[in-house]
């Protein structure tokens, strides 16, 4: 996904000087070609993530599209009051990008962001994004550049899988509903789209049919598409790499209460305990029961309550 | 004039019922230097000029010094000031960048003035423009680990139309800063931190023009710091670090009025009593 990334706003760089990439030490391998392509429109701010957020407030504010590139922790945790003051209440044209959503590392809690959802949903004006996978990513930092506004990116580390076919096209705003059915309706936000498509799939064989949602705008949140896609079914699921607070489960339970739904709502996801064990992002979804069997196996138990 | 905007302010602060008057008296130089005396490249009349310079009061408690020199300047009309934190009014008690013509950034909590600057400084001069940005910083707002964040950047991007402006008046909210955390040693830390310092009293109008224009050095940021006095021109409210938020009582209402030169009248039809 960080190749999809790096990619995108490199061509988004190519059609639009305004556009700069601002790093905290942050940068890879990939960054080098648009570092010797671009030199005056690549800083490198150190290890400096609050100054970085401010200094991007700033920089909008002379008339720039800064993309503001870290690991998601250090951004939407360590920084958050500089989002919410120099970036959301000025209204600052300011892209937002964490990278590594959810519980994704081997290096634990502290570089997992399993909370942010919850907390950047709040920041008023801020349009929260997450990539379920690469093509998709790269369609966000296209319509990212097109929105004059505050933009928060939540993009995966690397090795997602893509689910979505060559043609595809982000549609922002708009939830995508990739399957339906009879039996319920799922709803996933992020690169853990792939093990909730697995366990759709594999319940499926076995004579239970979900509609399955990809909501990869959090906010604003499509909330008539999330009615519709929940139609009149009885169970309604959200899967996220991120805490049952709040983020995901927390919006599609606003959503449907508002509505007055009789649904029964059932939130998959961290449940208020930090993500455990090592390994990388497959291993860590599994030991915490956030891989397609985990999955499959708390969506199978519901709907056989 | 600086008598004038100092009674301006305590009247704003007088009327909004609420005010940081101390810390706005200390910047009164400072400010109205660069506004009013020809430093700061701006147009009243057209506060989105691109060719303007531009002024994060980091500080943004300082802002009723900002407000009444502004007015001064012609952004708005003076009798806004009259309407400073009240219903309605477009001037709060921290400045907002939305509703005040004139205010580049908002601020309020402390730490981040400094990195909005950079940042300006940075677009700036990406495009090759040689407008400068200014940023006031309170000493005691140095406390801030973001300010050394922002400290370390800038000489590494070779910021050199960046100007910080220390209103080093060596009082915090509750007390000296000495009494607090012990003395600082913010021109050593600048000059650490490879920017280029003067040092100059803050409350004379000519030392601060000669310091902010005079020669300094290509290719490195700029920090002047001002020795201010906190609570400057008002005899009780010099150097007390009790006057950080609070107005004066009745008798202590008195001395500002003789010491301003502030009739009955015009407090009565300011007041918000």
């Amino acid at each position: 996904m960080i190749r999809a990334y790096v990619t995108a706003l490199y061509q988004q760089m190519e059609k639009d000087p305004r556009v700069c990439s601002l790093l905290s030490d942050s940068g890879t391998e990939y960054d080098r070609l648009m570092i010797r392509d671009f030199p005056g429109r690549c800083f490198n701010f150190g290890i400096t993530e609050q100054n970085q957020v401010a200094a991007a407030a700033g920089m909008a504010a002379v008339g720039k599209i800064p993309f503001v590139y870290t690991t998601g922790a250090f951004l939407a945790y360590r920084a958050y009051e500089f989002i919410r003051d120099d970036v959301c209440f000025q209204r600052r044209n300011v892209k937002l990008v964490g990278m590594g959503m959810g519980a994704w590392s081997t290096l634990g809690p502290s570089h997992h962001s399993t909370e942010d959802i919850a907390a950047l949903r709040a920041l008023p004006g801020l349009t929260l994004l997450c990539a379920s996978t690469p093509r998709q990513l790269a369609g966000m930092v296209k319509a990212a550049c097109e929105l004059d506004g505050p933009v928060y990116l939540r993009m995966g580390a690397g090795g997602e899988r893509e689910l979505y076919p060559a043609e595809y096209r982000y549609e922002p705003g708009k939830i995508g509903v990739l399957r339906t059915g009879e039996d319920g309706a799922v709803f996933a936000t992020g690169t853990i789209l792939g093990e909730v498509w697995d366990a759709v799939e594999r319940l499926r064989t076995e004579g239970l049919s979900l509609t399955l949602a990809d909501v990869h705008t959090l906010k604003p949140l499509d909330g008539a598409g999330v009615l519709t896609a929940a139609g009149g079914q009885r169970r309604v699921f959200t899967v996220e790499d991120h805490s049952v607070f709040g983020g995901l489960g927390g919006a599609v339970a606003e959503v449907l209460a508002g509505a007055g739904s009789s649904a029964v709502l059932h939130r998959i996801g961290l449940n208020d305990r930090f993500a455990l064990g090592c390994g990388g992002a497959q291993e860590v979804r599994r030991a915490n029961g956030l891989d397609a069997e985990g999955i499959y196996r708390q969506i199978k138990a519901a709907l056989e309550a | 004039m600086n008598k004038d905007l100092r009674k301006d302010i305590f009247l704003a602060a007088w009327a909004g019922g609420a005010g940081h008057l101390a810390s706005a008296f200390s910047l009164v130089e400072v400010l109205s230097a660069l506004y009013l005396g020809g430093i700061l490249k701006h147009d009243p009349k057209d506060p989105e000029w691109e060719g303007r310079d531009r002024l994060v009061l980091s500080k943004g408690h300082g802002c009723l010094a900002l407000y009444a020199v502004l007015a001064r300047a012609g952004y708005f009309p003076g009798e806004e000031l009259g309407r400073f934190c009240r219903p309605g009014g477009m001037l709060s008690g921290e400045p907002n960048t939305l509703e005040c013509p004139g205010v580049e950034a908002s601020t309020g909590s402390l730490g981040h003035g400094l990195s909005m600057g950079l940042g300006m400084a940075l677009a700036l001069k990406c495009d090759g423009r040689s407008n400068r940005v200014y940023v006031i910083l309170g000493d005691g707002e140095c406390q801030e680990g973001s300010v050394w964040e922002a400290a370390r950047c800038a000489p590494a991007f070779g910021l050199d139309n960046l100007t910080v402006i220390v209103d080093r008046n060596r009082i915090q909210k509750m007390d000296f800063i000495e009494h607090i955390l012990g003395e600082d040693a913010l021109t050593e830390q600048f000059r650490a931190f490879r920017w280029q310092v003067k040092e100059c009293d803050g409350h004379d109008p000519a030392t601060l023009e000669a310091a902010l224009t005079g020669p300094w050095e290509p290719g490195v940021p700029r920090c002047l710091m001002a020795h201010t006095v906190k609570g400057k021109g008002l005899s009780i409210m010099e150097n007390d670090p009790a006057w950080h938020w609070r107005l004066p009582n009745r008798r202590e209402r008195k001395v500002f009025q003789a010491e301003l030169g502030i009739s009955d009248d015009e407090l009565r039809r300011e007041g918000a009593e």
